[in-house]
């Protein structure tokens, strides 16, 4: 280390040169991690303006919003009858229930990634012990992991609420322990296309705006193009697997055989064979497609 | 320390498809402060992508401090800083938020990350400004934010891709003489510019490439070679001295403060020794002008394009 001074009157100025580093140092998956970080923190707005904040943290109140809603009825009438108290909102129903996540991703995962490439912030972290599998593992990890934990968090609430109002919390809980594994099963399917889908997306583009508008889209249109082929006679078994170009759905659709261990009579693919194994190849597809796409756009060499 | 040569390049060739960039480049550099000189599209910025495992060679290999990087570029990586000459910075963060993070991607765990980020951002002169976003910082503190997300994870190399470049002239001193500060570190440099004042303010070995070519490499006192001519400071009498050494038969140009005298051998020293001695004239300076770095690149590049030719 260079250290000098010059002092002036009671004063003194330090020069405190350059200290080398010397202690523990982490290789890829460090890197990995410290990347995930960073970017759980752009996405949820820490460290940065207020402005940044406001949308993660109004859309966690919207999405938790139903769960208090309900636990707070259930409060109310927690001394009428079983059979009179009132239900808003099963476990199943508030997996993916909201399409405010869907802003959320369109909103945050082109945030994540987009300014990297547009601001070429790439060849510095490519100049570091990280592989282009590290980026697509980190980012992808991020979005999936709030995606998650915004879903997860509300239905946290609604459990733990109604557990609190029930008549016993004890019996509640025992007899609602299948949902403890339904629900972060379902929840990580959900988490997982939805953020492979808008990462993808985002990354063929450095325009964070193009990107959005894409990701909503993509939904959109494969919502109503499902919604116009099968049509409304799927509820009397006349569904059809059309449904399943519905990228939105996919992970519902296989909600569904979580909760109930079969395609719900009231979705779309009522009446269908194979219906819940088709879901879960299509499923399987989108995401493989989603994971390529990403990997061929962030391959190491040649940047 | 390990005292082995900085870099090892060996037939080094990169071809694209409508441009060869590196044409079977071998040179052996030493650690400590390295030029890497050449016009624009010389393949400077080929070489450090080479460098950094970020482009596959054609054929060749390179070792950087000893390590293959076609083998292990993770750990080659890992012992190497880049600045980029392009804008390369997320605007709408701090300087202490971008740096600490680009400490934790080299490696260092947070904590350690967020001290040397504060003590780096301190070093090139940005502790005042190290919590105010990117976005409003001048051409100058963008290159210095460059420089310490550069060093904060304490590597062995720093690749500089043109430091220089974009700053008015007080900014391009202060970086060079950050520049110069890093070899007192320990730390190697190879920095890559078009501007050979730069290479020979701050650089003790350099290597010249052009069209892909090594045109030369060695140190830098080597290659300024003397040109013949001898500059002479003899005040406001220089006048007096060009007529005295046309009466010997010396060739003498008198310039504003000094006079350039043209020397073919050791007695036409002595000659304007004798000449100095007899006018009477004060003796402030007497030099052998060298050449300069661009005149060097010049003459060697038209050698190396004559025999390829």
């Amino acid at each position: 280390m260079t250290a000098t001074a010059t002092s002036s009157g009671s004063g003194a100025v330090y020069d405190r040169g350059y200290r080398p580093y010397d202690g523990p140092r982490g290789q890829r998956g460090a890197a990995t991690f410290a990347l995930y970080k960073a970017s759980i923190r752009r996405a949820l707005g820490l460290r940065r303006s207020w402005r940044q904040k406001v949308a993660p943290f109004v859309l966690l109140g919207v999405v938790t919003i139903p769960a208090i809603v309900n636990v707070g009825i259930g409060y109310v009438t927690r001394d009428q009858p079983l059979s009179d108290r009132i239900e808003i909102i099963t476990y199943r129903d508030y997996v993916g229930v909201s399409s405010a996540l869907l802003l959320f991703v369109a909103l945050v995962a082109p945030d994540v990634i987009c300014p990297d490439r547009r601001q070429r912030v790439l060849p510095l972290m490519f100049a570091r012990p990280l592989t282009g599998v590290d980026y697509v593992a980190a980012k992808l990890g991020a979005i999936a992991s709030i995606i998650f934990a915004f879903s997860f968090l509300p239905q946290v609430v609604l459990f733990v609420g109604n557990m609190l109002v029930s008549d016993s919390a004890y019996d509640y809980f025992t007899g609602h322990l299948d949902v403890l594994w339904k629900i972060p099963l379902a929840i990580v399917l959900l988490s997982l296309l939805d953020a492979v889908v808008g990462v993808a997306i985002s990354a063929l583009t450095d325009r964070r705006i193009v990107a959005g508008a894409s990701i909503i889209g993509l939904f959109l249109v494969t919502s109503i193009a499902a919604g116009v082929i099968v049509g409304e006679d799927f509820r009397r078994g006349r569904g059809s697997l059309a449904a399943l170009i519905n990228i939105y759905r996919l992970p519902l659709f296989l909600r569904d055989v979580v909760f109930l261990g079969h395609v719900d009579p009231e979705s779309p693919l009522n009446g269908t064979a194979n219906g819940a194994l088709l879901a879960a190849v299509v499923y399987a597809a989108v995401v493989f497609t989603g994971v390529v796409v990403l990997l061929r756009r962030y391959r190491w060499v040649e940047r | 320390m390990d005292t082995g040569p900085l870099l090892r390049i060996a037939g080094l060739t990169k071809r694209y498809p409508d441009v060869i960039a590196l044409d079977d480049l071998s040179v052996e550099v030493p650690r400590g402060l390295i030029g890497l000189v050449g016009a624009n599209g010389a393949g400077k910025t080929t070489t450090f992508r080479l460098l950094l495992g970020l482009a596959h060679p054609t054929q060749g290999r390179i070792e950087v401090c000893g390590i293959d990087v076609a083998e292990d570029p993770i750990a080659v990586r890992s012992r190497l800083g880049f600045m980029p000459e392009h804008d390369c910075l997320p605007l709408d963060q701090t300087a202490a938020d971008v740096v600490s993070t680009f400490g934790e991607l080299s490696g260092l765990p947070a904590r350690a990350a967020r001290q040397r980020a504060s003590d780096i951002l301190d070093l090139v002169g940005l502790d005042e400004a190290r919590f105010r976003p990117i976005g409003g910082f001048s051409t100058g503190m963008r290159q210095r934010t460059k420089l310490a997300q550069a060093l904060v994870g304490d590597p062995e190399l720093v690749l500089l891709d043109e430091p220089t470049a974009g700053l008015d002239p007080l900014g391009r001193e202060e970086m060079l003489a950050l520049v110069a500060r890093l070899g007192t570190f320990g730390i190697s440099v190879l920095m890559a510019t078009h501007l050979l004042d730069d290479v020979q303010q701050v650089c003790d070995h350099v290597v010249m490439i052009d069209a892909g070519k090594l045109v030369v490499s060695g140190a830098t006192d080597s290659l300024l070679e003397r040109t013949g001519i001898v500059t002479v400071d003899v005040g406001h009498r220089g006048a007096e001295l060009v007529a005295g050494l046309e009466r010997v038969s010396m060739a003498a140009v008198a310039g504003d403060d000094v006079v350039e005298v043209t020397v073919d051998g050791d007695h036409h020293l002595d000659q304007l020794r004798d000449v100095i001695a007899d006018l009477g004239l004060p003796l402030y300076r007497l030099t052998s002008r060298l050449t300069s770095l661009d005149e060097v690149f010049l003459r060697r590049a038209d050698e190396t394009r004559a025999a390829a030719s």
